[in-house]
């Protein structure tokens, strides 16, 4: 589907001799294989054995849904690391369903999806984009009629697993952040009895996708995932500590302003907001648009897109810590901070002064001098 | 309670001469004074571990989160950041260990030191507590009732910094754990961000407490030496000692000097 096929699926052909059709050379289709292995981190060793397991596959079936949504998730996938043969091996997946690629409409494309999802009952795989909204009976979002989280759970029903691609998909994205009018939430708020894979961002990596659903493919299972169900593969580690620039992060040498020296000599975003630290993504390794760059590389701060509720957390974008709301006008903790504890030292000077004042008062009036001191000397001595 | 007169005894120190000479009172009799041990040798180590803990948190703290200074040319040719991060972990592991000390003694100590001796919430101490509160803002300080150890209000303000500390160092070591996912440190507290809301709030929490302990600090050391100032007992060099001065004669809330055995707050 995403490049048209010369000649569409022969009932019974496996993949490889599928690839091999459209001349796909045996070298090629090894050399993507061993690029995955190592996308995946399971060791250029097993590159065969993915390239064998790809190659028998026969055309596993993958029902695409795209909920509350912008399309940015599928422009992001369609530029995969070598298009010609990953958006073959995503053509070749028997991508049943997409709204945005697929060339039919209306009822009739709906049809294919039910007769799809019936005959590859407990088979085929589920990728959501696009968050689920639940407010007002869950209406914002109508796609054939029904509401996107029946759809959504229909699709779940008989799915194997789920890839819940981006953001939205994720915990709400965008459209979940505060105030969230449309009560948007992720697919594993919805969706409890499936294994999940969150691939988020904003939009994620497409290498992430097809990386996914081979490591599926080879395996029969889905990746080894962290806490938020994120692959471990592609989101094991934070962007801090993969950064480019991390050694000006050491040295200490830090971008003070987008148009000071430090900007010009690519030292470390730390100053201007970047969220590096608090963000884990693959950003670093597998960068965008067949690796040319990221945003990092080209000299803006990471965002944090791949974190549950960044839109509220890790914002202020331009800024170290979230702005403390409830002063009035939304500060910064340092300025109150340092206002709390200027005033602190002012108020023990204050009352150092009156104590000194009153004690004195004090003295003077009872013309004696404390007991305690007098007692005290005797002690001494 | 005055014990004092201008006669001289025959058994007066030494020092009484001097007292005569500046035309002070001298005591009638020694012995009015009886030393109290109060803080044993672990609390008095963790407090000023502790002490020299937080000023190296707090400097090299601030400096990782907001870099005060930075330096200029290759980016190999310095570590500044790095340095600072490794100060600001040393004193962090060196803080824990302090208060892992305190926690044990929290067991092992005297009827000061022990658990109990944290909460003073009877009736009796709360009325206590407002008391010292209002003599802080009215400067009898001759109203302000007496305790050996620390009076109610004290107590609450450390017993609060126990728990600042704890928070500290929770999230602390969580933002400490992200650098190695597969950890120990990240799996132990892999809970918090989750809890606090996501990483930045951990980040947040961590640096706004930073200020309360910068609150803290000055408030306390001004405290301790106004008590020594208006009760002229030794109290800033008990926690050198260990011990204080009190006056055999003197009310004090917290212990019984005539029966021998101390009575704190939590027993009432």
């Amino acid at each position: 589907m995403l490049s048209p096929s010369a000649h569409s699926w022969i009932e019974g052909e496996t993949l490889g001799e599928h690839l091999e059709e459209h001349g796909v050379s045996r070298r090629d289709f090894l050399e993507y294989c061993a690029e995955l292995s190592v996308v995946l981190g399971v060791g250029s060793a097993l590159a065969p054995k993915m390239a064998h397991a790809i190659e028998v596959q026969k055309r596993p079936t993958v029902i695409w849904l795209q909920l509350q949504e912008c399309t940015g998730c599928v422009e992001s996938v369609i530029r995969t690391e070598n298009p010609s043969i990953g958006d073959l091996l995503l053509d070749v997946i028997s991508l049943d369903y997409q709204h945005t690629l697929m060339a039919g409409a209306g009822t009739a494309v709906e049809k294919v999806k039910a007769a799809s999802m019936a005959a590859n009952k407990g088979k085929y795989l589920l990728i959501v984009t696009g968050s689920i909204p639940t407010n007002n009976d869950d209406m914002y979002v109508m796609i054939g009629g029904k509401t996107a989280r029946s759809v959504l759970e229909e699709a779940a029903e008989g799915c194997a697993a789920i890839l819940a691609l981006g953001a939205c998909a994720f915990w709400g994205g965008i459209q979940g952040a505060r105030p969230n009018p449309t009560g948007a939430v992720g697919v594993r708020d919805i969706i409890k009895n499936k294994p999940i894979v969150n691939l988020p961002g904003c939009p994620p990596i497409g290498d992430t996708v097809t990386a996914t659903v081979v490591h599926y493919l080879t395996f029969g299972a889905l990746p080894e995932v962290d806490r938020e169900g994120r692959p471990l593969f592609a989101y094991g580690e934070r962007i801090h500590d993969q950064c480019s620039r991390r050694a000006h992060f050491d040295a200490g040498q830090f971008v003070e302003t987008f148009d000071d020296k430090g900007a010009r000599e690519g030292w470390c975003l730390y100053q201007v907001g970047c969220k590096g630290p608090a963000t884990f993504s693959p950003c670093p390794i597998f960068k965008w648009n067949n690796r040319t760059s990221w945003p990092i590389e080209a000299g803006h701060p990471c965002l944090g897109c791949t974190e549950p509720h960044f839109w509220d957390t890790m914002t202020p974008f331009y800024g170290r810590l979230p702005d403390v709301a409830g002063f009035g006008i939304e500060k910064r903790v340092d300025t109150i901070g340092a206002s709390l504890a200027i005033g602190a030292a002012a108020g023990v000077a204050a009352h150092a002064t009156m104590t000194v004042m009153h004690q004195i008062k004090r003295r003077r009036a009872t013309d004696q001098v404390p007991e305690a001191h007098e007692n005290a000397g005797e002690n001494n001595g | 309670m005055s014990k004092v007169s201008n006669e001289v005894g025959a058994r007066h120190p030494p020092g009484a001469r001097y007292l005569r000479e500046f035309g002070k009172p001298v005591p009638r009799e020694r012995g009015d004074f009886t030393w109290v041990y109060l803080w044993g040798a672990p609390l008095r180590i963790m407090h000023w571990v502790a002490a020299l803990c937080i000023v190296a948190l707090v400097i090299s703290g601030l400096y990782v989160g907001r870099p005060y200074f930075a330096t200029t040319g290759e980016a190999s040719a310095h570590f500044l950041m790095g340095k600072f991060r490794f100060v600001h972990f040393t004193a962090a592991a060196v803080i824990v260990m302090t208060g892992i000390v305190r926690v044990y003694w929290l067991f092992a100590g005297n009827a000061f030191e022990r658990l109990p001796a944290l909460f003073p919430m009877s009736p009796r101490n709360m009325r206590s507590m407002f008391k010292v509160m209002r003599t802080y803002f009215n400067f009898q300080t001759q109203d302000q009732p007496h305790f050996v150890g620390h009076n109610p209000l004290a107590q609450w303000a450390y017993t609060s910094v126990y728990l600042l500390m704890t928070v500290l160092v929770i999230t602390g070591f969580t933002l400490y754990g992200q650098s190695a996912p597969t950890g120990f440190f990240y799996h132990l507290f892999g809970w918090v961000p989750g809890l606090m809301g996501g990483l930045q709030i951990v980040r947040l929490v961590h640096h706004a407490l930073t200020w309360a302990i910068l609150i803290f600090v000055p408030i306390h050391i001004y405290l301790a030496i106004r008590a020594d100032y208006v009760e002229r007992a030794g109290i800033v060099s008990s926690i050198i000692t260990g011990g204080r001065f009190v006056a055999s004669d003197d009310e004090f809330e917290d212990i019984d000097l005539a029966a021998g055995k101390s009575r704190p707050w939590p027993a009432e």
